[in-house]
């Protein structure tokens, strides 16, 4: 079952250009879900027309298995989120910043100080929001998220300003969310490690289509198409001589990188390179982990 | 009305607490008040004559909305309307606010509805400054008694509801602008020009066409013929179909932005 689910889903400029191109999500229900991608690559765009803060121009866009278009506010009575830079009134204090959507999402008094608790922000008493550090105001915008208990929770880039132990902090209190509430949640970051320690699914987009989307598992079988890197005594005559065989051979990062190939393969360079006198120092696979995959999928194209 | 309305009305009147544009309404409705009671306590000689006089009211009356009616009034009109919708931009939260669960006609009603309120509440208050004017003196100046003519609170109420009727335009043009552009100066800015352009047209015969005219030429039509051309008929009518058409443009270009928040 699917929380989140959108259909070719596009979106372009007024000038034309297009900012997203045939977008599928498919978040699980009851999943971390990160959405990965380098700055600008469409990732604020898709959570701003998933929350309809843009109006849609192109595809579908479905809820709890509803169309956001036809139910849009039963849907948003289940939604919790945080776009970009923190929404809050400076003038008011935390507590007041959260009683104003208490009355609108017509929940218990108690719940203003539980959010505030859950984000380490009980104790700030009348101390204006306008007073607030970066990181305050980034914790106290998500107990605004997470004041009504939604069943999905949309955030962009939540640790922006938040200091190492923030982050920290913040992604326990996100994975607590999830495992002991089953909170859904979609959270937006173009840093790996982020996510690569707090997701259960992944979302890479890049210029505005989808290069992966899956569990984190399956991200990390990707490995598979790794490149091979080669250190030699003479790379300039280590890759004339392998230039029939393997013609993807290129130099880079002070040794020679080869395309994916097999171990009988890889055994056979070597093999070929050392008798015709050229000195090997190392061969192996390359990065394997979650970044190099990434820098993989984004970087082909940048 | 509907829950949702009442909800968002809640949360709207919540978040101008300690916000400028209430202390706006507290200290603009009692400016012109302070300024009587002190010229009163300056001139207390002619205080005892002053309270005697049997049109004691509607003197003080027409003394305390001339200022009112001619600049305080439409200024606190254009600043408060401004003020209350620039609560969004200022702190980035038009984004928060379209993510609520309500319809955008709620949000744009609940918000207009708040500045209405507060426009009434600005007109109270300064109908308590103006007792407040009248009583302070005889308190504070021995022998000065208290004002023995009947006061007229019928008459002020109709001239209160009349005054806010006259001012409906001018939220509503206000709401309009602050609601489109995120600059604060641009709707400030034509706020004034447009004052200072009613003020101008005041004694043209066309001058009613501008909306924002209506409070002054309500204070004129009783005075003596030559500081305005006020019209034969009513122009609460003009000012009451210039709001709706205002509101109505408003909540058109509003509501069909590509981007909201």
């Amino acid at each position: 079952m699917h929380c989140l689910e959108t259909d070719a889903l596009g979106h372009r400029y007024p000038s034309g250009e297009a900012v997203l191109d045939d977008i599928h999500l498919r978040v699980p229900e009851g999943s971390i879900y990160g959405f990965l991608g380098p700055n600008g690559a469409g990732k604020t765009t898709t959570l701003r027309l998933l929350l309809g803060l843009l109006r849609k121009q192109q595809g579908t866009i479905s809820i709890f298995g509803k169309r956001l278009d036809a139910h849009r506010i039963e849907i948003l009575r289940n939604i919790g989120s945080l776009i970009e830079s923190p929404s809050l009134y400076d003038h008011l204090t935390a507590p007041e910043n959260l009683a104003l959507l208490r009355t609108i999402y017509r929940v218990p008094k108690a719940w203003i100080g539980d959010a505030l608790q859950r984000v380490g922000l009980s104790g700030t008493g009348r101390k204006k929001v306008g007073q607030f550090s970066l990181g305050m105001k980034q914790r106290l915008s998500l107990a605004v998220a997470l004041l009504h208990r939604p069943r999905l929770l949309i955030l962009d880039e939540p640790t922006n300003g938040l200091d190492p132990n923030g982050i920290v902090e913040m992604r326990e209190l996100l994975t607590r969310l999830n495992r002991e509430h089953g909170t859904t949640i979609v959270v937006s970051s173009h840093l790996l490690p982020e996510i690569e320690k707090l997701a259960t699914h992944v979302g890479i987009i890049h210029k505005g289509r989808m290069k992966f989307q899956g569990t984190l598992d399956a991200l990390r079988h990707t490995r598979a198409g790794a490149a091979v890197t080669l250190s030699t005594n003479d790379d300039r005559r280590a890759l004339q001589l392998l230039s029939a065989e393997v013609p993807d051979a290129r130099c880079a990062d002070g040794g020679i990188v080869l395309p994916a190939m097999s171990n009988e393969r890889i055994a056979h360079v070597n093999r070929r390179l050392v008798e015709q006198g050229v000195g090997v120092h190392g061969l192996g696979v390359a990065r394997t982990d979650l970044e190099a995959i990434f820098m993989g999928m984004v970087g082909a194209e940048a | 009305m509907s829950a949702d309305f009442m909800h968002a009305f809640q949360s709207e009147w919540q978040k101008k607490r300690r916000s400028l544009a209430s202390y706006l309404v507290v200290v603009g409705a009692f400016f012109t008040p302070a300024i009587i009671i002190v010229v009163r306590l300056l001139h207390h000689d002619a205080l005892r004559t002053l309270y005697a006089a049997d049109d004691f009211w509607t003197l003080l009356w027409k003394n305390a909305w001339e200022s009112m009616a001619i600049f305080f009034l439409p200024m606190a009109a254009i600043l408060a309307t401004s003020l209350m919708t620039q609560l969004e931009v200022r702190n980035n939260a038009w984004k928060q606010v379209h993510t609520l669960p309500l319809s955008p006609m709620t949000i744009f009603t609940a918000k207009l509805a708040v500045i209405l309120v507060m426009l009434v509440q600005f007109i109270v208050l300064f109908n308590v400054g103006i007792y407040l004017s009248a009583v302070i003196p005889c308190l504070l100046v021995s022998g000065t008694p208290y004002p023995h003519a009947p006061l007229p609170l019928r008459d002020f109420l109709t001239q209160d509801a009349l005054y806010f009727i006259a001012c409906l335009p001018i939220i509503a043009a206000q709401y309009l602008l602050s609601l489109q552009f995120r600059n604060f100066l641009v709707p400030i800015g034509v706020g004034f020009l447009a004052w200072v352009g009613a003020l101008a047209a005041l004694s043209w015969k066309f001058g009613y066409v501008l909306p924002y005219t209506y409070s002054m030429l309500n204070y004129l039509k009783d005075m003596p013929a030559g500081r305005a051309v006020v019209p034969a008929f009513d122009v609460g009518w003009l000012a009451g179909g210039y709001f709706v058409l205002f509101v109505v443009v408003g909540y058109g270009l509003w509501v069909g932005r590509a981007q909201k928040g």
